[in-house]
């Protein structure tokens, strides 16, 4: 499934790259969130977990960083599984001034296995919308 | 289809039930989307509060202008109600197409509203009814507009703590005219996109026109751009052609396996018109 | 002594409600589930994530140590069981090791790699969740037609092509066919994956009875003998020691006309904690895990003269055959190809068959199997063949069937056409119709902008398998009949019906041939201790080889029953009728409960008699049946939202006598039910990671009652030569029938729209996108 879009955060490129790489702001941002932990060179592991109304599942996973070009791109990797089935994300993150803002475009690749992909297929598209709106408003408030 | 271990209470008074939903107990009505999800192991919650047995919840009252329905009245209830029929027929009719009849004999409208699935179908009909929707905690209690209910895919005003309890919807008054329509999506019965529509007409002018659209965005919402278009003409085809073609207006349409967001925006303006057309047959 | 045998058809041919139903309408059947014993555990599988993926390590230690967890087995523990087996042989096959727990490696989402034993099902799915795997997630492919592009991934990297078969028929002149021809038509035609869906998903128990060294096995089966032969061989165990059981069956549409995994698994199980063992499929589990239907990607061509006469078809078919072989998976295209000239004359056939592995699970027999793919081919293709000449589609039909006066008729794949009259139920269908005005109303509707259209398919298909030569298994059936001392009839079939209502047939018979009330009967099946050995019930065999068999034996317990009858009345000239033997010369009778008795008793025996009333036969069919019909839709498509509304449905079936109207009806209504699902609604969608995406009854549409028209079922009736009943076999064919009947209506609605073929399912959207793009 393919995830693109943009969305505007209130700092210059610059401030917007450091937040989105530094792991104490992802940890706090990143919806479900239990911990971020450090294994290696932009290589972190995370625990979450995901709610989503009655829906609720324990992930652990990884995320890594890589292509890092500041301020104005990176690549981002996400992989998590857990009980319900597995996640596995990637994709290129752009930063783009725009006045004294900037505007970050994100277009990417989602793939999701296990129970979750049979049954909620309907849903993981607006899922992950609303998991990404919620990233960059906590972002966007850090 | 085998639930974690989870503990069961069926209190026998709401307010026992929402002393245990204030200690983070799960509130547990029809069970009709619950159930299949903690059988499949996407949501394990630890204690379910049978909410759906309460007598207090199961009622449908006209008081004095607004009828009020009990949150755990079932689909099945809503459908045949006489109450309903005459003077909220909308309400009816769009219960009349959810699911199937095992699951309108099951679901209630409590569990289905504050499940805010995005292709539930009552959200299209309160958002075309202005209705309102009470809110209760162990110590609280609120009343909200459906427009300011449903925020996103599975969220809504609720707060933790709090279940839906009771829906407050207008008695139509005779010149009113309503109607649901709806493309189900043949497996689950759900919306693909479901419009309401509820019209008033006064001197052959359509004087309140109110939209309700599900399936077609992250969460349902009202047309507000398609109801300017609507009232204030007489509701010829091409009036109501030109509001139907404005009943997407600023959505983002979703897309799934069983339908493209292309296919969703056009069965909206279809079923928009669709809508419009027996409703504005329905005005006196 | 004469032998003068007097029926009265008494019940043969009438409507008699179904004596199995009231106690699966009052919720009092024993479907596996239901069965509880002393001491029970419970299993589950504990099931790959992934449709490709090596298995670094398994680490069982969390879920062995949860309270109440007995056991874990994965791949290593149940290395001595044999594979899962393959009954299908074609040349040059390749068959994957098929064990019944993964060990390195998993090849499909669904892929059985752990069992989990507990005290209760509850503990055994916590437990489950606790098995923790090292997956290293390998590239995988779903679709077939990529599985042939070169570079693809391998599904079984010993066979980098993902080819497991190529198979090449032909008869006649093709080539020359095509060359001469003054038409050629050609089209890809899709038949979607589909999903069998039972009510009841499949389920065994298991019970070891450790001093008699014997394993007791219930299973939800459509053929118990047939997995006692081979369960025996997997786990090691003399036949003769091991037990089936199939108790009630909630449906199987040949999905259970297999051998799994989990059969052989939960008999290792009970024999490993020597207890007994349940394991009940979860939906989600039938879904990713039992086999599918169809998978058909098929390149047809027919070649025509300006008038219409068929001279040529070459087919290619791609069937997607998932991971594995089961049971029958390789053998079930070969069927399409048999059936692929259809009820027409057509000597010139050239077929090829590529058998493409997927990281999907098998497909193998579902409702049809094979015949399905074939009629909804040949009868899209006629239809397009019509519509390129300007012919009437019942008029091009007409001109090419197989004539009555033609039979037996050799099919050019090598088939023997039973008996038949195939313009017989088209005009019928027509009739009921009143075609011509129909298609007057058509031209009307079409001025006012409708979109109506009038589709018809006639079809043929292979019933009543089958001779043993032409099948994997033996193609005969089994019955024993018994009078018992008390005079009760007691018939044990091996056929193992499971819904088809032979539990009424089949005392109809008896009670007709022997005269005695229906309610005396008892049709006993589905246990190998209480049944002599047989085949099981799938490709519509129950009644017409079974019910033979059943018709046999009671010609020879008849016999028997003068024998006796002759002796007790003193006379060598009796007759059996309406349940007494009568003495021709005195008119004195001895009833068949008074003869039964007396040769248990045994006081007296005729000569070279044994005593005792009881009869076995096994009966060897000498050809398959062939039934055939006409279906015909009359739809009209929403043009705002394409939206199919089916307004008509006629069947019109010839399956040769009908023993009891009502289950023949109730067989049509099923299989147009499932033919309607695959035209609108049902497919199996992987995404292209190999995730099966419509894994739940929320998102595969199977249809349900009030998404059906009203079905107007008709028959004519031509009674087959090939069995004394003269009953050729309806289970399937209102499936086979359908879906090209609703296809071609709504292609036919579409025509004026320039459109000639939509695959299935041919959903609004789809439709929709059609009627949009010819604006």
């Amino acid at each position: 499934m393919k995830i693109s879009g943009s969305q505007r955060l209130p700092f210059p490129p610059e401030q917007s790259y450091a937040l989105m790489q530094d792991p104490a702001v992802l940890a706090r941002a990143i919806p479900g969130c239990q911990s971020l932990e450090r294994t290696g060179e932009n290589e972190y592991r995370m625990k979450m977990k995901m709610a989503l109304a009655a829906f609720s599942g324990a992930f652990e996973g990884q995320v890594r960083i890589s292509e890092q070009q500041p301020p104005s791109s990176f690549r981002l990797e996400v992989e998590g599984s857990g009980k319900i089935g597995f996640v596995k994300g990637g994709g290129v993150l752009k930063l783009e001034p725009s006045e004294a803002e900037t505007m970050v475009h994100y277009d990417g690749d989602v793939q999701v296995g296990g129970t979750i992909a049979a049954v909620g297929q309907r849903l993981i598209e607006g899922a992950a919308k609303s998991m990404i709106q919620r990233f960059f408003e906590k972002l966007a408030a850090s | 289809m085998i639930p974690q271990t989870f503990d069961y209470t069926a209190p026998s008074t709401l307010d026992q039930a929402l002393g245990l939903i204030a200690q983070g107990a799960k509130p547990l009505a029809g069970g009709m989307s619950l159930i299949p999800m903690m059988k499949l192991r996407l949501a394990s919650p630890e204690h379910l509060v049978d909410i759906g047995r309460l007598p207090e919840l199961r009622y449908i009252r006209d008081d004095a202008g607004v009828l009020r329905l009990g949150a755990g009245c079932t689909h099945y209830e809503v459908e045949t109600s006489p109450l309903l029929r005459g003077k909220c027929p909308l309400l009816s009719e769009t219960a009349a197409r959810i699911g199937d009849v095992q699951v309108r004999n099951m679901g209630t409208i409590g569990g289905s509203v504050a499940h805010a699935d995005p292709a539930a179908d009552y959200p299209a009909a309160l958002l075309a009814l202005e209705a309102q929707i009470v809110l209760r905690g162990a110590k609280s209690q609120r009343t909200v507009a459906a427009s300011g209910f449903f925020l996103d895919t599975f969220a809504t005003a609720l707060e933790p703590g709090e279940i839906v309890s009771e829906i407050i919807v207008p008695v139509e008054d005779a010149g009113a005219g309503t109607s649901y329509q709806k493309m189900a999506q043949p497996a689950s019965g759900f919306a693909l996109v479901g419009v309401a529509a509820r019209l008033r007409r006064s001197g052959g002018t359509i004087v309140l026109a109110r939209l309700g659209v599900t399936g077609l965005a992250p969460h349902a919402y009202r047309a507000a751009s398609a109801e300017k278009a609507l009232e204030g003409t007489p509701g010829t085809a091409a009036d109501i052609q030109m509001a139907a073609s404005r009943i997407a207006e600023g959505v983002e349409a979703n897309a799934d396996l069983h339908a493209s967001a292309d296919y969703r925006r056009h069965l909206a303006a279809v079923s928009a018109a669709r809508a419009i057309t027996a409703a504005l047959a329905r005005t006196a | 002594m004469a032998t003068t045998i007097t029926k009265t058809k008494t019940l043969i041919g009438k409507a008699i409600r179904r004596r199995e139903d009231p106690r699966l309408i009052t919720g009092t059947a024993t479907y596996v589930e239901d069965i509880k014993m002393p001491g029970m555990h419970y299993a589950v599988v504990v099931r790959s994530p992934h449709a490709a993926a090596r298995i670094r390590s398994i680490d069982t230690s969390k879920a062995a140590s949860r309270p109440g967890v007995v056991a874990v087995f994965t791949g290593r523990d149940v290395s001595n069981v044999g594979p899962v087996p393959c009954g299908a042989s074609l040349p040059g096959l390749r068959v994957p090791h098929h064990t019944i727990l993964a060990t390195d490696r998993v090849y499909y989402a669904g892929h059985p790699v752990a069992v989990v034993v507990a005290t209760d099902r509850y503990i055994a799915a916590d437990a489950a969740d606790d098995v923790e795997i090292d997956w290293e997630v390998l590239k995988a492919v779903a679709d077939p037609v990529k599985a042939l592009e070169p570079g693809a991934p391998a599904v079984h990297p010993e066979w980098p092509d993902n080819k497991a078969f190529d198979f090449h028929q032909e008869h006649g002149d093709v080539e020359k066919a095509f060359a001469e021809a003054d038409v050629i038509v050609k089209q890809r035609i899709l038949s979607q994956r589909l999903i069998p869906t039972p009510m009841e998903t499949r389920g065994v128990v298991a019970e070891w009875r450790a001093a008699d060294r014997a394993l007791n096995l219930y299973s939800s089966t459509q053929i118990p003998h047939l997995l006692r032969s081979m369960v025996a061989q997997m786990l090691g165990l003399e036949e003769n020691r091991l037990r089936v059981v199939a108790p009630e069956v909630g449906g199987g549409f040949g999905c259970k006309l297999n051998v799994y995994a989990e059969e052989a698994l939960m008999g290792f199980v009970a024999m490993k904690i020597n207890k007994p063992v349940k394991w009940i499929e979860t939906r989600r589990e039938n879904y990713l895990a039992t086999i599918h239907g169809r998978g058909h990607v098929d390149d047809y061509e027919l070649a025509a003269t300006r008038d219409g006469i068929i001279t040529g078809i070459k087919l290619r078919i791609i069937q997607d055959l998932g991971a594995y072989h089961q049971l029958l998976t390789p053998a079930i295209p070969t069927l399409s190809v048999l059936m692929m000239p259809g009820l027409y004359r057509t000597q010139n056939i050239c077929a090829d068959i590529v058998g493409v592995f997927t990281n999907c699970v098998p497909t193998d027999a579902y409702r049809g199997a094979g015949r399905p793919e074939a009629t909804h081919g040949i009868e899209r293709m006629v239809d397009i063949l019509a519509a390129e000449l300007k012919m009437d589609p019942a008029e091009i039909r007409l001109k090419n069937f197989v004539q009555p006066s033609e039979f037996p008729f050799p099919t050019a794949t090598g088939l023997i056409y039973d008996s038949g009259d195939y313009a017989a139920p088209l005009r019928k269908a027509l009739d009921i119709v009143d075609y011509q005005n129909l298609r007057r109303e058509q031209a009307e509707a079409r001025k006012q902008g409708r979109l109506m259209g009038i589709g018809m398919s006639t079809y043929g298909e292979i019933c009543a398998f089958g001779p043993s030569p032409a099948t994997p298994a033996g193609g005969w059936e089994s019955a024993t009949v018994k009078i018992e001392p008390s005079g009760k009839v007691t018939v044990l079939t091996g056929a193992s019906p499971h819904g088809q209502g032979e539990e009424t047939t089949f005392a109809q018979i008896a009670a007709d041939e022997l005269g005695v009330d229906i309610d005396d009967v008892l049709v006993v099946h589905g246990d190998t201790a209480l049944v002599q050995y047989g085949i099981g019930t799938f490709g519509s065999r129950a009644t017409a080889v079974g019910g033979t068999a059943v018709y046999f034996a009671l010609q020879d317990l008849k016999a028997k029953i003068k024998k006796f009858g002759a002796l007790l009345l003193n006379s060598d000239d009796v007759t059996l009728a309406n349940g007494q033997c009568i003495d021709n010369k005195t008119g004195a009778s001895k009833s068949v409960q008074e003869i039964a008795a007396a040769s248990y008793r045994a006081m007296q025996l005729p000569p070279n008699t044994e005593p005792g009333m009881v009869s076995t036969h096994f009966w060897e069919p000498p050809n398959f049946t062939f039934p055939f019909g006409a279906h015909l839709v009359v739809t009209e498509i929403d043009r705002d939202t394409g939206a199919v509304k089916v307004l008509r449905y006629v069947a019109v079936d010839d399956c040769g006598n009908i023993l009891n109207p009502l289950i023949v009806t109730g067989q049509v209504h099923g299989g147009v039910a499932q033919g309607i699902g695959q035209a609108l609604y049902e497919q199996a969608v992987y995404d292209e990671n190999g995730q099966l995406i419509t894994g739940e009854l929320m998102d595969y549409a199977v249809p349900k009652a009030h998404m059906m028209p009203w079905i107007e079922s008709d028959h004519t009736v031509t009674p087959t030569p090939v069995n004394p009943l003269g009953v050729k076999g309806v289970g399937e064919a209102g499936t086979i029938g359908c879906s090209p009947a609703v296809v071609n209506s709504v292609v036919d609605a579409l025509s004026p729209l320039g459109v000639r073929h939509i695959d299935m399912p041919m959903t609004p959207e789809k439709i929709w996108k059609l009627i949009r793009s010819a604006q």
